[in-house]
C-alpha cells in the first residue's frame, strides 16, 4: 500500500503538472480537491484516465467519483481492491 | 474618430517586457529565435499556469501588460488574432489520438489546444463577459483583429479593446516549416539577418497586446491611423499604388513619413521588394527592419506595431534597427509595410498622439 500511495502521487504530479508541488509534500489522507491540493472537474477526469491507463481500471459508476477521488489513500485502497477481484 | 493606443505589451524573442526600450539587442545563431519568457507568476495563479501551453502564457502576459500600462481594468471587447493558435497543445493531443489510438484522451491538451484559448484565457483570467473574437486569416490575422476593433471603436458601443496578435514556433511546427523551405539551411546571426543573400528566415514567436481607445488619456502611447490589407498583388506596381492609395487616405505622402518600418526578413526572394517601394517612395525616408529581433511569423506585425508605438513615444531609435537612412529629430509619423511569404501585405500608419 505504501509503494502504490508513493507511485500514485507521482503519477498525480506529473498527470497534472503539478508546478512546485512534490509527490511528498502530498498527504495520504490530504483531501485532492477543493479545500486540500485545490483541484477541480478537469482533474478529476485526469485521474479517471490515470487510471485506466495505469492500472487499467474503468469507473462503472460515476457516483463513485467523489469517494474514490477522496484522497491517495482512498484511491489505492480502490486500485487495491479492483486488481483483487 | 481618432484611434490611441493606450497601452501596450509584448513578450518576444527580445526583452520587452521591462528594462530599457531594446538597449541591447538579443543576439542568436541558427534560424529560430524563441520568446524571452518573463516569469509568469506575476500575472497568472500558480494553479492556472500548470495548464497553460507557451503560447497563452505569452499572450495573457503581454494582455496584462498592456491593461497595465493603459490603467484599464477591464476592456470592452478582447480581439485576438493568430494563425497557429495553440500549436503545442494540438500537437500534444494529437499525438496521443495517434499513440493511444483514440483512447484515453486527457482533456486538457484538448482544452487547450483552439485557437481562441488564448483570447478565452485572458477572459476567464479578468472575468470579462464582453465580446471576444479570435481572428484565424494566416499572415491577416492581427491585421483582420486591429480592423475589427477600429470598427467596433468608430460604431462607438465600446470604449476600450484589448487586441493583439501572438504566435508560437514548435519543434514540430519548425521541423514541417524548415521542410517547406521558410528557414535558412546554414545557421545565420540574427543581427546579420536583414544582410543575408540566400533564401529562407529564420523563425520567430510573440505576443504583443494593446489596449485602444477614442479618447487621448495621460496613458497614451500613439494613434493608430489606418490599417490595410493586400493579398497575393500581381506585381511591385501594384503594391506601390495600393501603398499610396492607403497613405492618400489618410490625408498623407510617402513625403510625410518619417519612418518605413519593412518587413525585410533576409531572404533573397522576398526582400527585393522592399528594396523596390523604397527607391520608388521612400528614396530620402528613414527605413528599420524588426524580423532580425522577432523572426518571421504570420502576426510578426503586432511585433512591429509595438516597436513602432514605442518609438514615437519615447522618440528613440536603437541603431540595432536601422537599415538605411537617418531618422529626422521628431518622428511624427511611421509606416510599416510588411509582408509574408509574397503572398499577404499589410500597411499600418502609426503617428504621435499630438499631430
Amino acid at each position: 500500500m505504501e509503494k502504490l500511495m508513493a507511485d500514485l502521487k507521482a503519477q498525480i504530479v506529473a498527470q497534472l503538472n503539478l508546478q512546485e508541488v512534490k509527490p511528498e509534500d502530498i498527504g495520504d489522507d490530504q483531501p485532492l480537491f477543493k479545500e486540500g491540493l485545490g483541484l477541480d472537474s478537469i482533474d478529476a477526469l485526469e485521474l479517471i484516465v490515470l487510471l485506466q491507463q495505469h492500472y487499467h481500471i474503468r469507473i462503472a459508476n460515476p457516483e463513485q467519483g467523489p469517494e474514490i477521488f477522496y484522497s491517495v489513500r482512498s484511491m489505492a485502497e480502490f486500485i487495491t481492491a479492483h486488481q483483487k477481484q | 474618430m481618432n484611434i490611441f493606443i493606450q497601452g501596450m505589451g509584448c513578450v518576444s524573442p527580445q526583452h520587452t517586457t521591462g528594462g530599457p526600450f531594446l538597449a541591447e539587442i538579443r543576439e542568436y545563431e541558427g534560424n529560430r529565435l524563441k520568446a524571452v519568457e518573463p516569469d509568469y507568476k506575476q500575472w497568472i495563479d500558480l494553479k492556472l499556469i500548470r495548464r497553460m501551453g507557451r503560447v497563452v502564457k505569452m499572450g495573457v502576459a503581454a494582455a496584462k501588460l498592456s491593461l497595465q500600462e493603459a490603467a484599464v481594468v477591464m476592456p470592452d471587447a478582447i480581439i485576438t488574432g493568430t494563425a497557429y493558435g495553440c500549436l503545442d497543445d494540438t500537437g500534444v493531443f494529437l499525438s496521443k489520438m495517434i499513440n493511444q489510438q483514440e483512447e484515453m484522451l486527457t482533456p486538457t491538451a484538448f482544452i487547450q489546444s483552439t485557437h481562441n484559448t488564448v483570447g478565452g484565457q485572458i477572459a476567464l483570467l479578468l472575468g470579462c463577459n464582453a465580446c471576444n473574437n479570435t481572428f484565424v486569416h494566416k499572415a491577416f490575422s492581427f491585421e483582420s483583429a486591429l480592423l475589427d476593433s477600429i470598427m467596433m471603436l468608430r460604431e462607438g458601443a465600446v470604449q476600450h479593446i484589448l487586441t493583439g496578435g501572438v504566435d508560437e514556433i514548435t519543434d514540430h511546427s519548425h521541423a514541417i516549416l524548415s521542410r517547406f523551405g521558410l528557414y535558412k539551411q546554414a545557421p545565420i546571426r540574427n543581427t546579420a539577418l536583414l544582410q543575408s543573400a540566400t533564401k529562407g528566415t529564420i523563425a520567430g514567436e510573440g505576443a504583443a497586446f494593446f489596449t485602444l481607445g477614442t479618447e487621448m488619456t495621460a496613458h497614451t502611447v500613439a494613434r493608430l491611423t489606418g490599417v490595410s490589407t493586400l493579398y497575393r498583388p500581381a506585381d511591385i506596381p501594384e503594391i506601390t499604388g495600393a501603398l499610396q492609395v492607403f497613405l492618400s487616405s489618410h490625408a498623407c505622402g510617402p513625403e510625410d513619413i518619417d519612418l518605413l518600418i519593412c518587413g525585410r526578413n533576409g531572404n533573397a526572394d522576398e526582400d527585393g521588394v522592399y528594396e523596390a517601394i523604397t527607391q520608388a517612395l521612400f528614396p530620402q525616408t528613414a527605413v528599420a527592419g524588426f524580423k532580425h529581433l522577432s523572426g518571421e511569423y504570420p502576426t510578426a506585425a503586432a511585433f512591429a506595431t509595438w516597436m513602432a508605438a514605442r518609438i514615437l513615444q519615447l522618440q528613440e531609435l536603437s541603431p540595432g534597427v536601422l537599415i538605411s537612412g537617418t531618422a529626422p529629430a521628431k518622428i511624427r509619423k511611421i509606416l510599416i509595410c510588411n509582408g509574408y511569404q509574397g503572398t499577404h501585405y499589410s500597411f499600418i500608419l502609426l503617428a504621435h498622439p499630438n499631430i
